[in-house]
């Protein structure tokens, strides 16, 4: 009798805390408003969360999506209160850990990020949230093949984390791997069609295998998608503009170079690609005008100063100004073309 | 049939008639077919690579399509590598490699006899007529030798190289590594000069290992310095003089590969076109015979329209949109774009590989040999390239493939091509590691035929079977007052359609490599030529009237 009653007793001990647990219940809810945040369907998870808050007012997990979706909506007072909360409540949750790294990430603060991300996958070496962060963490360090191993078993525990497959799309991305790349970026894009930088990085690989219509329906698809907020993409505009004018569509070219222009005036790339095709379509004037704009640009965009002479060798050449074409044909001859990779 | 039916349907047959002209000349398809190996030619090109791929192992693989002992038919020379380090042609499987013509189809290896098996690790040839004798000399390309081969017009060939002074060695006494040659009478005084492009300044003992081990790649030309070309003036006794610095040709330190030479701003003087690999391409602009003026940045053809450099290769030079003005074909490495730079005759070049059509599909290909010919006869010159990427283990990469198919794109005569080389037969499906090109009729049936050379496999006899029956004509120049070859000939033919296009004498082009000298035009449908002029490097001009197609025409200075 002694013995059982000892037994009834431990049961119950046992299953106190599962009772008492704030969440039950909402298990499945949460995975749903968990995914939904995922990728980006930021209504479906505010209506759910509303609906949970109210049924399980101290379920801590609730405060770690409010968090996300407080981030997601740009919120980032709020959003930051909001992952302190959680992680106070919460310290050891490696989830938490890591999406609150990601909030810091994107307000580009590394060392946070760094720190959070590192304490994540220390906490659970498993949880594939944690890994994508790390992982991406250690590619922005350099630490390219850890980075690329901890992505890989992220997208192994969690093939549907949208974040984890762009982050190791671009991988293969500057390996110059462009079907391993598309592979990603598809997937990611997939995963979340909001995420315009997947829909852009996507098209330029497509164009790199030579899937033009791809390339074309790549575009397409980020250009609809493309408004202000997180996901915002100033290249897009770039980049299709330029895969236009290889395509030999100036007027379409031109309008989204244009655009470019518009959204990154401060690029160099910009305004450099609108003087190339203002050559081609024989605006010498807008060509000058664009070319000398990308000469006085101090964020380069990837366009070196041989790139900005030659170009303006050419415009004066074209315009008949016969000192300033010599001027930058010297400085064009002058100046060493960049050194390539080791290898070929 | 009423006055004004009658006018209507001979409007109708009128207008019909060019337009049959050009429906007729569109109606065959470019087609190859490799004859290899029922031909007698075994050649495989060996670059006696090592585990560590040094630079060397990538480059070699010239050829040359000359008529040696004259008998009217083009024999075939192969350029090869050697031992590695040792620069050594042990055994037979290094040796260079003349083939005769039998006229059948069919070649005998004439190598031994002829005394050119070689020394050395030989790149590129050219050949011509240097000493206006009547008998096709040749010029061998190398790391550590060239060597200029006299023929003796008895079936061998002797080496004049020492006493011509064209040993390859600069005037600081360093022996260059040579890869493309081209003869050119640059100051049109009736004897060919000799213009050699020049690689890079490596060595083993500076060779530097890219890649890891058991997977080692070539390592880009950007860890060397590059070197000055050398411009050899024909004294016209045998022996040459290295004019280099006088002309200013040596002045510019690139990094040679192709070269290939026209008159592109039509004064009458040759100019020189060198692909640079990883460095701005050079356009020598010949200044009245005397000296050179490099004005690549200044045309436009130094960089692409992104003011940067790609993996120069090979190069042709020539006019294949028909306005008279030679345009550029430059190969590249994959992720690049064989830049096409279309002359515009007003000292300008624009960069239209995207423009013309071959921006998207040469984005996947590395091509070394290239070749700017009117392959279905119809008129308009096509393109042709030799692909393989530069490193054994490109395939590493995923993206790249150290074997490739080569490639024909079909001028589509609006200033665009379309890439038909899935359809141009089985032979030009075959995957190899492709290497210099050479280009003519090897059978003299009036379609230009292509040789190329492979690292590891079997040469390729391309032969041009392309449908449609296209005329043709190819005229062979015989120059008295001008350099006997005629080198340099600019010839300009009209058809009875009026058609109008432009070639001109050269053996130079492509990669490391040396074409026929005959100059080959498509007629279409038409049967006879209503004008052929030639404008003679001596200034003569020579013109002709209703010429009738399908024949080899010789063509004698007057």
């Amino acid at each position: 009798m002694r013995t059982a009653f000892t037994s009834l007793l431990l049961a119950v001990c046992a299953a106190w805390p599962a009772l008492a647990e704030p969440c039950t219940g909402a298990e499945a809810q949460l995975a749903q408003v968990a995914k939904a945040l995922t990728v980006n369907a930021l209504d479906i998870a505010e209506n759910m969360l509303r609906t949970l808050i109210a049924s399980y007012p101290d379920c801590p997990e609730i405060v770690l999506h409010q968090a996300r979706l407080a981030q997601a909506k740009g919120n980032i007072g709020e959003a930051t209160e909001l992952y302190y909360r959680y992680t106070d409540k919460d310290p050891d949750d490696s989830r938490g850990l890591a999406y609150f790294g990601r909030f810091f990430l994107e307000q580009r603060d590394y060392m946070r990020a760094d720190a959070l991300s590192s304490a994540a996958a220390d906490k659970n070496p498993d949880d594939p949230a944690a890994l994508a962060l790390r992982g991406q963490i250690l590619l922005m360090k350099g630490q390219s093949p850890e980075g690329q191993n901890l992505l890989e078993k992220a997208i192994k525990l969690e093939p549907n984390d949208p974040e984890a497959q762009f982050q190791l799309g671009t991988i293969y991305d500057k390996a110059k791997a462009a079907a391993q790349a598309v592979e990603h970026f598809r997937k990611a894009a997939t995963l979340n069609p909001l995420d315009v930088r997947a829909w852009d990085y996507l098209a330029l690989n497509l164009e790199l295998v030579g899937d033009l219509d791809g390339t074309e329906q790549a575009y397409q698809k980020g250009l609809q998608v493309n408004q202000a907020g997180r996901y915002h993409d100033a290249f897009l505009d770039y980049n299709y503009g330029r895969f236009l004018a290889k395509r030999n569509d100036l007027t379409r070219s031109k309008r989204h170079l244009d655009r470019a222009v518009e959204s990154a005036p401060r690029l160099r790339a910009v305004w450099y690609e609108r003087a190339k095709l203002d050559m081609r379509m024989q605006n010498y004037q807008q060509a000058r005008a664009d070319a000398e704009k990308a000469a006085a640009c101090t964020q380069t965009g990837g366009v070196i100063d041989l790139q900005i002479y030659s170009l303006l060798s050419q415009v004066y050449a074209r315009l008949g100004d016969t000192a300033l074409a010599q001027k930058y044909t010297d400085l064009t001859r002058e100046t060493p073309p960049p050194v390539r990779g080791e290898q070929r | 049939m009423t006055p004004r039916k009658l006018f209507a349907v001979a409007l109708v047959v009128a207008l019909a008639a060019p337009l049959r002209t050009l429906w007729g000349s569109d109606a065959g398809r470019i087609q190859f077919e490799n004859r290899q190996e029922n031909s007698g030619i075994s050649f495989v090109l060996d670059n006696g690579t090592l585990p560590d791929k040094p630079m060397i192992d990538g480059i070699p693989g010239g050829v040359a399509l000359l008529d040696y002992d004259n008998d009217g038919y083009l024999d075939i020379f192969f350029t090869n590598g050697a031992t590695l380090p040792g620069l050594a042609k042990e055994g037979d499987k290094f040796s260079n490699r003349l083939y005769h013509n039998n006229h059948d189809g069919t070649f005998t290896d004439v190598t031994d006899r002829a005394g050119l098996r070689g020394e050395g690790y030989s790149v590129g040839a050219a050949a011509a007529d240097y000493d206006n004798d009547g008998r096709t000399d040749l010029y061998i390309t190398g790391f550590d030798r060239n060597f200029l081969y006299h023929n003796n017009g008895d079936g061998t060939f002797a080496d004049v190289t020492v006493k011509a002074g064209v040993t390859g060695v600069s005037s600081a006494g360093k022996k260059l590594w040579g890869i493309s040659a081209a003869w050119l009478d640059y100051d049109n005084d009736g004897k060919l000069d000799l213009f050699v492009a020049n690689y890079l300044d490596w060595s083993f003992a500076t060779s530097r290992v890219c890649g890891s081990p058991g997977k080692r790649l070539s390592c880009s030309p950007t860890f060397y310095k590059g070197e000055p070309n050398i411009l050899y003036h024909n004294n016209g006794n045998g022996t040459f003089t290295d004019v280099s610095e006088i002309t200013g040709i040596s002045r510019n330190i690139g990094k040679g590969m192709g070269v290939a030479i026209a008159d592109y701003n039509d004064d009458g003087w040759m100019d020189i076109f060198v692909a640079n690999d990883n460095d701005r391409n050079f356009l020598f602009k010949n200044r009245g015979g005397k000296a050179f003026d490099e004005v690549g940045v200044e045309s436009f053809v130094a960089y692409t329209d992104s003011g940067l450099p790609v993996s120069s290769m090979g190069v042709d030079f020539r006019d294949w949109n028909n306005d008279g003005k030679p345009s550029l074909i430059v190969t590249a490495l994959g992720g690049e774009v064989y830049p096409l730079f279309r002359n515009e005759g007003n000292g300008f070049f624009s960069y239209e590989s995207y423009k013309a059509g071959i921006g998207f599909r040469s984005l996947k290909m590395s091509g070394w040999g290239a070749g700017i010919q009117d392959f279905d006869n119809d008129g308009y010159k096509d393109l042709f390239t030799a692909n393989s990427h530069v490193s054994e283990n490109a395939d590493l990469d995923g993206q790249q493939h150290y074997r490739q198919a080569n490639a024909v794109f079909r001028n589509m005569h609006d200033g665009t091509f379309q890439d038909v080389s899935g359809d141009a037969g089985p032979g030009m499906q075959i995957r190899a590691a492709h290497r210099g090109c050479a280009f003519g009729d090897l059978n003299n049936d009036g379609k230009i035929d292509v040789v190329v050379s492979a690292i590891g496999s079997p040469a390729e006899l391309l032969y041009n079977t392309s449908t449609g029956g296209n005329h043709w004509i190819l005229i062979k120049t015989v120059g008295v007052k001008s350099n006997r070859d005629g080198i340099g000939t600019r010839i300009k033919v009209i058809t009875a359609s009026g058609l109008v296009q432009y070639n001109h004498v050269t053996t130079a082009g492509s990669y490391a490599s040396s074409n026929d000298p005959r100059v080959h035009f498509g007629l279409g449908s038409d049967t006879v030529i209503r004008e052929i002029d030639l404008r003679w490097p001596s200034g003569t001009v020579q013109v002709l009237h209703n010429v009738k197609a399908g024949q080899i025409l010789t063509v004698t200075e007057e």
